[in-house]
């Protein structure tokens, strides 16, 4: 047919794969590149070596930032998810006839500036920011004991990053619960089960691609985050994507070692991805 | 008997929805606040009513300047994207070929890069091609970014479209251009719209990756990052984050909704 003679399937697809070799692929075999020494900072000492990478599993200042970070996108991730199940199932199951309206409702905020939702928690927080100046107002807590802990801290990052992320992950769990099979509900109720049987049996495993899927969609962005901490956690907030960032752009880059880090980073969130589509894919056709 | 959920169990379910809302919209309601609020520090009591830090930032160049150059660079970088994506999407709804899974992971692997790993990775390649950093390099990261996106909402149209409908056009002597612009194109235009529009705002918003490969002229989330570290900008930033927020909210919402009624009136939706 003429069609595929002209908009051949090489042609159609040889500008957008090309775009992202070039424009992906490659930036990130030069990554490698420059995490083995092929390439370096400084030419004089340029060289096929593991050097950064040994460095890398030897620093234990690196490892435990990594792991910081994964502890701290974890319980982002299932606060997150916690917060969002509920929400989603009220959605799909309650039989309420505004499901998109109030679904819409909940996005809405995240398709809203990132950095303008992070700045409003900054205004919020701050010592003398809007919380606590509410609660000396209101004579809850007087003008010298502000609770001081809010703003630059651990805390601050995981209620923003849980904050920015809540209306994305209800978007995957409300998909699997609206797209459920709802004669499977009234089966298991019409062969005994109750509410609270039927929801642990059927339900939540048929969910489950959703909240997997939810789940990923925040530890994917929030494990290598670096903004929101930079904005709202001080020292105590600093996460492993901050490490990254400053090797790359303090006044002593070490382009090496951050590398070794973003490699390592990328690595992880690969075989998370893999395995995680790997089990949503069985899932599917269980 | 309603097997999801008891009576009471909708009425909690309902308080907790309100709730989770509430806390979603109360810090920007809060922003709105306090942009009108007569006093450089945002904080209670509330001391007055003023349209100052508006008027401040009307008449700051440098932050429409901002504004400006963000709003070119998504227009560039989301106009690519939805080409590219476009081209890609009817590759991989109209096409077989062996290598189809594979070239999906790859146009889809942007998704799931951490920015700061794409974010270096690009800086350390414009440095070996020796590039200079610049608002075409933002550009080009952009597409890389916002590419997958309108892939994933220009496949789902594309596989409600009737093939038969292209093939009728063949056969009536049409050629490949022609049945483009004349029977795919239209049909999936509220698709490609939504698309450029999720592009443009993501784009518009893009910090992580612009920050690594932005030349000197700033994009608005980089002059916003560097204006939260002066206080006695943050009253003239909360207005315009007020506008912006509003604005974003205005499109996204009206172009949903644009988009729905777009294509029922098209048909070949399922209506449900």
């Amino acid at each position: 047919m003429r069609l595929r003679s002209v908009f051949a399937t090489t042609t159609l697809l040889g500008l957008p794969v090309a775009w992202l070799v070039v424009f992906f692929v490659v930036p990130i075999a030069i990554v490698a590149l420059y995490s083995f020494d092929v390439y370096t900072l400084f030419p004089e000492k340029h060289g096929f070596t593991l050097a950064a990478w040994r460095g890398f599993f030897h620093n234990s200042v690196y490892l435990g930032l990594f792991w910081k970070s994964v502890k701290m996108s974890l319980i982002v991730s299932v606060v997150v998810v916690a917060l969002a199940y509920p929400v989603a199932y009220y959605l799909a199951l309650s039989g309420t006839k505004r499901k998109y309206v109030l679904l819409l409702i909940l996005i809405a905020p995240f398709l809203t500036s990132y950095l303008l939702r992070v700045l409003a928690w900054k205004v919020i927080l701050g010592n003398n920011g809007v919380f606590n100046s509410f609660l000396v107002w209101t004579g809850i807590r007087s003008a010298d004991h502000p609770i001081s802990q809010l703003l630059y801290s651990r805390f601050a990052v995981m209620l923003v990053l849980a904050y920015v992320w809540v209306p994305f992950v209800a978007l995957p769990i409300f998909v699997s619960l609206d797209t459920l099979d709802q004669r499977l509900l009234e089966a298991a109720a019409d062969l005994g089960a109750s509410r609270l049987q039927a929801f642990c049996r059927v339900t939540l495993p048929l969910s489950l691609p959703g909240v997997v899927a939810g789940f990923l969609f925040v530890f994917i962005p929030t494990v290598g985050e670096f903004v929101t901490p930079s904005l709202v956690g001080g020292t105590s907030g600093y996460m492993y994507g901050n490490q990254i960032a400053d090797l790359f752009s303090t006044g002593f880059p070490d382009w090496e070692t951050g590398s070794v880090l973003a490699l390592f980073l990328l690595c992880v969130v690969a075989v998370l991805t893999v395995v995680f589509s790997r089990f949503m894919r069985a899932e599917a056709t269980a | 008997m309603d097997v999801a959920l008891s009576g009471n169990g909708r009425r909690v379910l309902r308080i907790f929805f309100v709730l989770l809302v509430v806390f979603l919209y109360a810090p920007i309601a809060i922003l709105l606040i306090f942009s009108f609020n007569n006093s450089p520090i945002p904080a209670f009591p509330l001391s007055g009513f003023t349209t100052e830090w508006y008027r401040q930032f009307a008449s700051n160049p440098d932050l429409k300047g901002a504004l400006w150059t963000s709003a070119i660079v998504a227009a560039i970088s989301s106009a690519a994207a939805v080409f590219l994506g476009v081209l890609a999407a009817i590759a991989l709804v109209r096409r077989r070929f062996a290598a189809k899974s594979a070239a999906s992971a790859l146009l889809l692997a942007p998704l799931v890069i951490p920015y700061i790993v794409f974010g270096i990775s690009l800086l350390l390649f414009f440095h070996a091609a020796g590039i200079q950093r610049s608002l075409l390099t933002v550009v080009i990261g952009h597409t890389v970014i916002t590419l997958p996106y309108t892939i994933l909402v220009l496949v789902p149209r594309l596989t409600q479209i009737d093939v038969n409908l292209e093939e009728a056009a063949y056969d009536l002597g049409a050629g490949p251009f022609r049945t483009f612009g004349w029977i795919v194109l239209p049909l999936i235009l509220p698709a490609v719209l939504s698309a450029f529009l999720i592009a443009f705002t993501t784009s518009f918003d893009e910090y992580a990756v612009a920050s690594f490969v932005v030349g000197t002229r700033e994009t608005f989330p980089i002059y916003l990052y560097s204006a939260l570290r002066f206080p006695s900008r943050l009253p003239q930033v909360i207005a315009v984050a007020v506008v912006v927020m509003v604005v974003s909210l205005v499109v996204v919402v009206g172009a949903e909704i644009g988009r729905r009624i777009a294509e029922r009136r098209l048909g070949t939706i399922p209506t449900s």
